[in-house]
Parts: C-alpha cells; structure tokens; sequence
C-alpha cells in the first residue's frame, strides 16, 4: 500500500461507504429525471394557456401532478443528502480509527517525528476534509456525465441547435477545471502545512506560556502568532481565490451559453421557425444541462482539500511500525524471563548509529544495571526491550527463543516502565496511577502508592486521589511526578521492570525510601535499571558499560573494578564527588 | 419560561459581542453585502427576463409582428450575466478577505487575553483544548459573516425588494410570494435553529476532546502501551469520534430537510403563481409574456432563502465557539496590574515578610497550606540556598516573587517595595529564572536560547553554552545552534535539555539568578562542576538557589531549610 498515491488512496477508501455512495448517486439521477418531466409539464402548461388560450380546468391534471412531483424531488434531496453523508461519515470513521490504531503500533519513537498537535490536527481536522470528497465529489462526478447526457437525448430530438450548443460548449467546462486544478494541488496541500504548522506553534505556545512569561517574551509571541496566522490566511486566501476564479469561469460559460441557446431560441420563434412549447421545454433544461457541471466546478476544491488532507494522513499510514512479532504468545505469566541481545545494530532515522553490534544479556531475576555516559545508547536499548523500535540487525532470544521484534502486546503485559521524563495526564490522580490496569482495587492501588512513597502526599490533599492534576502534571513537583510514575510500576506488578532513574529528583529521605521500594520491587523480578547513583551501580547483580552503542564492559561490581578499564575510571569521579558531596 | 428567555438573551448577547469584534471590517461587511444583493438580483433578473424575451419573440412570431425591439432585452440579459457572475466572484474575494483578516487577528487577541491568565487560571483547561480554542473556534467564526450575517442581511433586502415587484402585478402575487419566502427563509430556519440547538453546541466540544485525545495518544503513548491503555486510549478516540458523527447525521438530516423544504417552497411559489396568473391571462389582465416570467421569477427568488436554514443551522454552533472564547477572554487574571508606572527599585534585595500562602483547590485550605509565616532575605549580590524535601513549597517561593500567584498575607518586596506595586512584566526583567520544569520550544537551539535575548550575539551563545556545559554537544551537531530540538525538547535528553535551558536562563542578563533544582536530570558529576562554574560567571550577581541536594550548599552565603 506503499506505493499508492494520494488520489489513489482517496479511491480505495471508496470501498467502505459502498451502498450509501450509490444510493446517493441513484437518488441524484432519480431527482435529474425528474426534472425533465417538470420541464415538460410546466412548458406544457405555459404553453396551452399563452396559445390555446386553456384555462386552469384544462391544465388541472397536469398542475397536480407537477404538486406531486415537487413533492417527490424534496423527498429526493432530502434522501441523497443523508445518504451522502453516510457514505462519508463511514469513511471518516473508519479512516479515524486506523489513524489512531496505526499510531499506537507505531509506538512513541516512530510518532515522535511528528508533532502531537499536527497528529491531532490531522485525525480530527484531516479526516473532516474528506467529508465534502466522499459525500459531495464522487456524486457529484457520478452525475456529471450521465444527467447532461439524458438532457441531450431529450434535447436533440426536438432542438438540435440548441442540442449542439449545449454538446459543445459542456466539454470546455471540465477542460476549465483540469486546468485551474493543476496549480491549486500544490496550493493547497501548502495550506495544509501551514494550518498544522500553526496548531503546533499554538501547542507549543500554551505549553510553554509560563516560559514566555518569565523571559517577558509575551509581546513577541503575540507578534510571532500573528505572523503564522496571517501566512495561513495568505495561504486560505490563495486557495479560494482561484476557487472563485474557477467558478467564475464555469458560471460564465455556463450563463453565456444559456444565453446564446436563449437567443437563438427567440431568434427561430420569432421567425416562426420553432415551437413555443419545444422553445420554452429547451430553455428550461439548459440550467439544468449546466447544474452538474458547475457542481463539479465547486465540488472540485472539495477533491483539492481532500488531497491537501490526504498528504498527511498518509504520512503517517504509510510509516513503516516497528516489525511485530507473533511468536511470543507462549512465555505466559512466567517470572523468569531470561533476555539476550545479540548483535543488535539499530539508527534513528536521520541520526548517526544509536547501537552498534550491541550484545548483552539481562538475566532472569537478578538487578542489572546499564551504565554510560550521556548519547551512549542506553535510551535505546531500553526502547528495544520496550518494544518501541525494532533492531535492524542482531536477534533478541527471550528464554532462548529467537524473536526478532518485543513490539507486541503480549510482550508489553510483562513489562513495568519508569520513563525518564514520566507523562502525566490531565486527569485524576487515581487514573494517572492506574492507566489501563482499571481491574485493580482501591487496596492495590493504595498499596502502590504506599510502595511509591506517594500514598501519604495524596491523602493530605483534600480530595485525595481524586484531585485532578493538570497538563503535564502541572501543580505536582519533579519529584511526586517520578512517585507517581513508581506507584504505576508497583500497581502493575510484572516480571520484568526497566527503570530509568535520571530524573530521581528526590530528596534523601524519599530518595532512601524509594530505594527500599525499588529493593523491593527488584525481589524475583528481571530489573534493568539506566542508572546515574553509585549506590544502585554497587547493589547490581550485573553492570553494563555501554559506549558509543557498543557494549564495552560487563560484570558485578568488583570484577570491573579490578579490571581498570573504562567502568573504574567512571567510579572513581562518582567516588570523588559523592565524597565531596557528603563532606559538605 | 424566564430561564429560556434568559438563555435566548445570553445567545443574542454572545451574538452582539461576536458582531462588535467584526468592527473594524464593518466597512467591508456593507460591501460584500450590496455586492451579494447585486448578484442575487441580477440571477433573478436574467432569469424572469429571459422567460419574458423568448415569450414575446414567439408572440411576435406567431402574430407577425415585425416592429420588436431585442436589442435591449438582449443586450441586458447580457449586462445581467456579467452582473451575476463578477460580482459574485468580487463579493467571495471580498468577503472572505475581510474575514479572514480578523481571523487571524482574533487569534492575536485571544493570545494577549490568554497570556496574563497564565500559569494560574489556565492549570485547570487541558493544552488541547485551549488549542481547540485558538485555532478551530476561532476558524468556526468564518461562518458568523460568510454564511449568517451576510445571507440573512440580503435576504431581508431581497425580500423586499422582490415584493415590491410584484406589488405592481397584483396582491394576490404578492401575498403568496411573500408568504411562501416567509416560510422558507424564517419559520423553517428557525425550527432547523432549535433543532440543531444541541447537537450543534456539542460539536465543538466534542472535537476538541478529540483533539485532546490525540495529543495525550502521541504525548503519552510510552505510558499507554505499557500500563495497558492504549486499547481504551482506542476506544476512546472512537466514541469520541462516532459521538461526533451522531452530532454531524442530526445536523446533515437537517440540512437535508431544509433544502428539500426550500426546493418544495419555490416549486410551490411557481405552482401557485401559475394558479393565480392563469385565470389572469385568460381574462386579459395579464399579458400572456409575463406568465412565464412570473413562473420564473418565483423560481428564482428563492435562491436568496435557500441559504437561511444552513445559517440558522450554524448559529448553535458558531455561538458555542463564541461563548468558548468568550469564556477565557472574561476570565479574571489572578493577579491585578497597577494602572500606575512600576517603581525604581532601590536595590536589589528580595525580601519575603511572614509569608503564607496555600494553593486554591476548592477544599479546605489547612490541609494545602504551602507556606506558613515565611521570612527570608537575599540582600543584592548574596548567594542564598533553599532545601528541604520535594513538595515543601520552595518552588512556590519562586512563583510567588514571579507574581504567579499571590500571597494569602504577609509581604514580599524587592529593591525596597512590595511586589504588588510593580507591572509584572517590569518585576520580572529583574529575575532570571530556571524554573523547576523548564520547557524548550519546538524550534532550533538557538532560537530557545535567543528567547531570553533577541540580541544576544553568537559569542555571547557561546559564552553561556560553556558554562552550562553544553557547548560541546552543540558543537559535535551537524547543524550546530540550528540542531532541532523536537516537541518540548524531546530530541534532547533530559540532561542535555535542562542544560540548554541553563544556558537560556544565563542569557537574559537580570540582576538577580534564581535556580529551582539546576541539577534536574543531571548526574552528580555534571551537576557540581555546572554549579561552580555557574556561581563563577555570575559572581556579581544575586543568586537563589533552590535544591534538596546537597550540591552547591558550599557555595552560598547561607543556607535556609524548610520544613
């Protein structure tokens, strides 16, 4: 699906309004018929009354049923227009859903190269714009050819002049269209950029606002949004300018060639040569002849806007996701999960080499510890064994089988994750904690919370856990931030915790309760910990060094001491300042 | 009763209010308005005209009459069609230009209401939805002209316009003219109005929770993918989503209706007009050209009311968007501004005088007291530490000085008075803060580092970047300052963020240094010697240093602990 381009995708997505498109279209030409027999009765009636002198008995049938007719083509329009909207509301919804499905077996690394607001501006603007597509263009070009045409057949019998008028002058409207069309693609696929681009700067905005504030940047800022505002405005402005200039266009050529078959018309009545009745028959269709036309002429920006949306949706359906893995089913409930990396290369995209012939081992039960400087590749490591990317060379062997991809649910239920910089949601503390684990009870989760040291902090705030905490954990400090993300840990209770303690910004008491937590937490558990604290390198089972994506050294604690490589060397400056630091 | 009267009254208020903040493009508002009146009457005109043309060309044919002047007749249907179609397109430019203007400087306004609400009012709206605010409220507003204001101004002209026409002919015409137009254009419109009340109210509403469910999908999906919620993350997004297609089906039922009912209307004005003209024609009082010019003419009318419902239909809608920003603009900045000149502080010393302080949570304040009786001093170029465990209030300190929030009693003055005396704007050029929780902007390193100094020149970058250490990540980048920093920073790691944002904090060049817990996501290492270097390259000035480390304490003046 790769390959597919942006019109092409937009066809595809056809598939899943089926019925509805075609019922719209099927009432659309049920309503065009009608309107030829309208014509035909009004011009009969007008027709009888203006030369045979006929008074309203004589037209009375014909009156009734031009009532019944009208009737009937409201009943029409009414039906087509919810029929078209569900053909398009089908696609929305499901266009939305695989949206949001794709971007979580992407997994955080891959959605990373996007903005959050052009993501959401993409699933709920984005998706929007391809309402007027489905429930307006693809009708509208169904009908574009067949109405026109059942026109001529009425037409040519019994005004051919006025047949080929209309015969010749139809082709150039969407010659017209094609035409303008081909610039306005770019154009608008630009204003879709631009109209992402100003939702992540206002995103960034108000997340940041408080920074603004404190470097007195506000009158900048207001000036930097007007900017961005009116470039979207310029680049709004250009797409409908030649959306106007397009109709124009069309509904110049449209009335100028209703005016010449009216002139005609009158020309040949006048001299006699033609047939009030076929006259007036023939003038009342030539709009009608046009309607499906201009509709096309405007209903074509609808296609433009579409594609302009498509862009990025397709942007993000078409990131490859981490490979999944279908193997994994078997390792169950079990605590002793054993871990092998061997070989693992892996880059981030436009990056240089994260991991390099990386390979380690992450053995059950036992407490290891990752250490390297800063940009060595233990974020990455982390994120392989999380699953969020999948190594491009090397094999992962859980308990000795191969698998060459974690990126799997099955995978994840036995996995706990403190993050470096923890995400808190708007939301109550009580689902902050518990996230997807909503079977846990209130006694679980206490406990948790108890374990994390945050337990005590909650119930002294005065709606306890169901104080709401705001956006990014607003009103919380770093350090009840990383609590919260342990209680989540603790609550989740799995086999195997990685844990990323660089943002331990704790104060020495909680700071010597959390490592009891975590002591804790390590009991008959795998516990891969990034780790910065001498203490937490010391108590390892297992030290990894990692330098530059490659494992360098690895061992407990006094083996690599005694080995006066790379691991002594960064002992001793933690030696060094934890001892000044305890001096002070 | 008196409590539906009182919520119509607030919808016209919001109306009025929205009406008033098209002032400035009022000017052009009348334009596009005339100009539509033009287009909609030449329509209307070419049409009727061209009926009663063919009519008399073949009246003429058929009673060999040579004497018929078509050149007018045919050279005004031309006049017409021209009319029509550049005036439309003049009135779209028009219109849209004018609209799309004041678009963009809504969100100009909004922002500068948004900003004094910071951080204190808006902690309890999610990003998303003030997002939703800014960017999709405002965009609903194109509606408020485009397609309610202008439409129903023209049909009120037109209306009448066209009744006057037919005055002439015969009441009768006239009355059922009217009446029917009535219907189409204001009984209709005004159930459709009532019926789309709610849904359309919702819609808003709805996609900005979508909005916000997006964005805490990508922000937090780390999170979600292991604690298991990323299924109900799923489900989530789709009842958001299918609750916002329930929302559209009831208001596309609607429009349905309505232009089926319009269409009904005008096939029925032309029906009934041709019942009234009929017996006319036949008894001699109406010329036989004018009966299809009638029947057209009625037709055409109501292309002026078929655009009626749809703005009733929007109204809901678009005043629910008002009223979502209207709810922010009215909102009361915590802290009051003097209307009078900041004064010249004497000094630089910061002083806080038996400060207590709790945070509003809407229960009971004892139990969230963060500051009891506070008293501290940082004379002008003093070193003074802050400790005590994490969630003490020392990071509240900070915001109290910033005038984030204000103190429940006791003082705090700085150069000699109370804060409350300067525009906080002018308080804070005197502070340069690294706050607890610094936040990068998604843009390059050098544009976050310029933010506490537009002006500041490449050396003077360099200078700051050495001593928040960062200058040789930097350096080692391919693109150097222009290495992107990603959403919040998130390109970086944690260390490496925090010490761009040093850095930042190093460049706005304010008299007094206030660091909250430099040593966030940093180790111990880089900590100290950051530290050092930091209390040497502003050794002239005042520097607050809040920490529950033990980092640093060597290099203050004084140590405060609280408890």
């Amino acid at each position: 699906m790769q390959t597919l381009t942006i019109p092409e995708f937009l066809k595809t997505q056809k598939k899943y309004s089926a019925k509805y498109l075609y019922l719209s279209i099927g009432l659309g030409l049920c309503s065009g018929f009608l309107i030829i027999v309208q014509a035909w009765l009004l011009a009969t009636v007008v027709n009888t009354v203006m030369f045979e002198n006929a008074t309203l008995s004589n037209v009375k049938q014909y009156l009734l049923m031009l009532l019944l007719l009208f009737i009937l083509r409201a009943a029409l329009v009414w039906a087509s227009e919810i029929s078209a909207f569900k053909a398009a509301a089908l696609v929305k919804q499901h266009l939305r859903e695989k949206l949001q499905k794709h971007l979580f077996r992407l997994g955080p690394v891959a959605v990373g190269e996007h903005h959050s607001a052009e993501v959401a501006n993409t699933l709920v603007e984005g998706i929007e714009a391809l309402e007027n597509y489905y429930a307006r263009y693809l009708p509208t070009m169904a009908l574009v050819s067949l109405i026109p045409l059942s026109i001529l057949i009425f037409i040519f019998p019994i005004d051919w002049i006025s047949g080929l008028v209309l015969l010749l002058t139809a082709p150039l409207i969407p010659f017209f269209m094609i035409l303008i069309g081909k610039g306005t693609e770019r154009l608008n696929k630009q204003q879709w950029q631009k109209l992402s681009r100003m939702s992540a700067h206002f995103l960034d905005m108000i997340q940041g606002i408080t920074t603004l504030k404190l470097f007195n940047a506000s009158k900048r800022e207001a000036r930097a949004i007007g900017i961005i505002s009116d470039d979207y405005r310029k680049a709004t402005m250009k797409v409908l300018r030649i959306a106007f200039l397009s109709s124009l266009a069309l509904e110049f050529l449209a009335t100028i060639s209703i005016a010449i078959v009216a002139v005609l018309i009158g020309f040949r009545l006048y001299y006699g040569e033609m047939d009030f009745y076929y006259g007036f028959f023939a003038l009342l269709l030539a709009p009608e002849f046009y309607l499906p036309l201009r509709n096309m002429g405007t209903h074509y920006h609808a296609r433009l806007e579409a594609i302009g949306a498509a862009e990025n949706i397709m942007a993000i359906l078409d990131q490859d996701a981490p490979k999944t893995s279908s193997t994994l089913a078997d390792i169950g409930e079990s605590n002793n999960i054993d871990i092998r990396l061997n070989h693992i290369s892996f880059h981030y995209k436009n990056r240089a080499t994260a991991l390099d012939d990386f390979s380690c081992q992450i053995p059950a039960r036992q407490r290891t510890a990752l250490v390297g400087y800063s940009g060595a590749g233990k974020s990455t490591v982390a994120n392989i064994l999380l699953g969020f990317i999948s190594p491009e060379a090397g094999e992962i062997r859980i308990n000795d089988k191969i698998i060459n991809s974690l990126n799997s649910e099955v995978w994840r239920k036995n996995i706990a994750w403190v993050s470096q910089r923890p995400h808190i949601f708007y939301g109550s503390l009580r689902d902050n904690i518990c996230l997807g684990m909503t079977t846990k009870s209130d006694k679980e989760l206490h406990k948790a919370a108890q374990q994390a040291h945050i337990h005590d902090t909650i119930m002294a705030l005065p709606q306890g856990y169901d104080t709401l905490i705001g956006d990014r954990g607003a009103g919380l400090s770093g350090g009840q931030v990383q609590r919260i993300a342990l209680a989540r840990a603790f609550l989740k209770n799995a086999p195997i915790v990685i844990l990323d303690e660089a943002t331990a910004n704790l104060d020495e008491e909680s700071e010597r309760l959390i490592q009891q937590s975590i002591d804790s937490l390590a009991e008959n558990r795998t516990l891969l910990i990034i780790a910065h604290r001498l203490s937490t390198i010391e108590q390892a089972d297992n030290i990894l060094i990692i330098d530059q994506g490659k494992l360098v050294e690895s061992g407990s604690h006094q083996t690599l001491l005694v080995k006066q490589g790379i691991y002594s060397s960064m002992i001793e400056t933690l030696v060094k300042n934890e001892e000044i630091l305890r001096n002070e | 009763m008196s409590k539906a009267l009182s919520k119509r009254q607030s919808d016209l208020h919001v109306l009025w209010r929205l009406i008033r903040l098209f002032k400035p493009y009022w000017g052009w508002m009348a334009l596009g308005i005339l100009l539509s009146l033009i287009t909609i009457i030449a329509n209307v005109g070419l049409l009727a005209l061209s009926g009663w043309f063919i009519s008399i060309m073949a009246i003429a044919g058929v009673a060999g009459i040579t004497d018929i002047n078509y050149f007018t007749p045919s050279a005004s249907i031309r006049g017409l069609a021209i009319a029509r179609t550049a005036g439309r397109y003049i009135e779209r430019v028009v219109s849209h230009e004018a609209t799309f203007r004041l678009l963009a400087e809504l969100r100009q306004w909004f922002y500068n209401k948004l900003e004094p609400l910071a951080p204190a009012v808006l902690q309890k709206y999610q990003s998303g939805d003030i997002l939703s605010r800014i960017s999709a409220d405002i965009s609903t507003l194109e509606n408020l002209y485009i397609r309610i204001l202008s439409p129903i101004s023209v049909a009120i002209i037109a209306v009448f316009l066209y009744a006057l026409f037919l005055g002439r002919y015969d009441t009768k015409l006239q009355l059922t003219e009217v009446s029917l137009l009535l219907l189409a254009g204001l009984v209709i419109p005004v159930i459709i109005n009532r019926l789309a009340k709610k849904s359309g109210e919702r819609l808003n509403q709805t996609s900005s929770q979508l909005r916000n469910s997006a964005i805490d999908s990508v922000q937090g999906m780390g999170e979600l993918l292991i604690y298991g919620a990323a299924e109900s993350q799923i489900e989530k997004t789709r009842s958001l989503s299918n609750s916002l297609i329930k929302d559209q089906q009831t208001q596309a039922k609607l429009t349905g209706f309505s232009q089926g009912f319009v269409g009904l209307s005008a096939n029925l004005a032309m029906w009934l007009i041709l019942l009234i003209s009929i017996p006319m024609v036949n008894s001699g009082t109406l010329e036989p050209a004018h009966l299809a010019m009638l029947a057209l003419l009625a037709l055409a009318s109501f292309e002026v009311v078929l655009t009626l419902p749809p703005a009733f239909q929007l109204l809901p809608q678009t005043l629910s968007a008002g009223r979502r920003l209207f709810d922010i603009v009215d909102s009361k900045p915590l802290i009051r501004e003097p209307q009078y000149d900041s004064p010249i502080p004497e000094n630089t010393d910061i002083k806080f005088d038996k400060v207590s302080f709790h945070y509003d949570t809407g229960g009971n304040s004892q139990n969230s007291k963060v500051l009891n009786k506070l008293s501290l001093t940082l004379k002008e170029g003093e070193k003074l530490a802050i400790t005590g465990p994490s969630g003490i209030g020392k990071s509240t300190l900070v915001q109290l000085l910033c005038r984030f929030w204000n103190v429940d009693s006791g003082t705090i003055t700085f150069g000699g008075h109370p804060v409350e005396t300067y525009k906080s704007d002018d308080l804070r050029q005197y502070f340069s803060v690294l706050p607890q929780h610094s936040f990068l902007f998604n843009n390059t390193i050098k544009n976050n580092l310029l933010l506490a100094n537009p002006q500041a020149t490449d050396q003077q970058l360099n200078e700051v970047c050495e001593v928040a250490q960062i200058d040789d990540f930097i350096a080692s980048q391919p693109d150097g300052y222009d290495t992107w920093v990603g959403e919040a920073g998130l390109q970086l790691s944690g260390g490496q963020a925090r010490r761009i944002a040093l850095a930042r904090t190093l460049l706005k060049n304010a008299p007094v240094l206030i660091l909250d817990e430099p040593g966030e996501g940093l180790d111990a290492n880089t900590e100290r010697a950051l530290l050092n270097a930091v209390f040497e390259y502003k050794k002239e000035n005042s520097i607050l240093l809040i920490t529950h480390k033990k980092a640093g304490l060597d290099l203050v003046d004084s140590t405060i602990r609280l408890k």
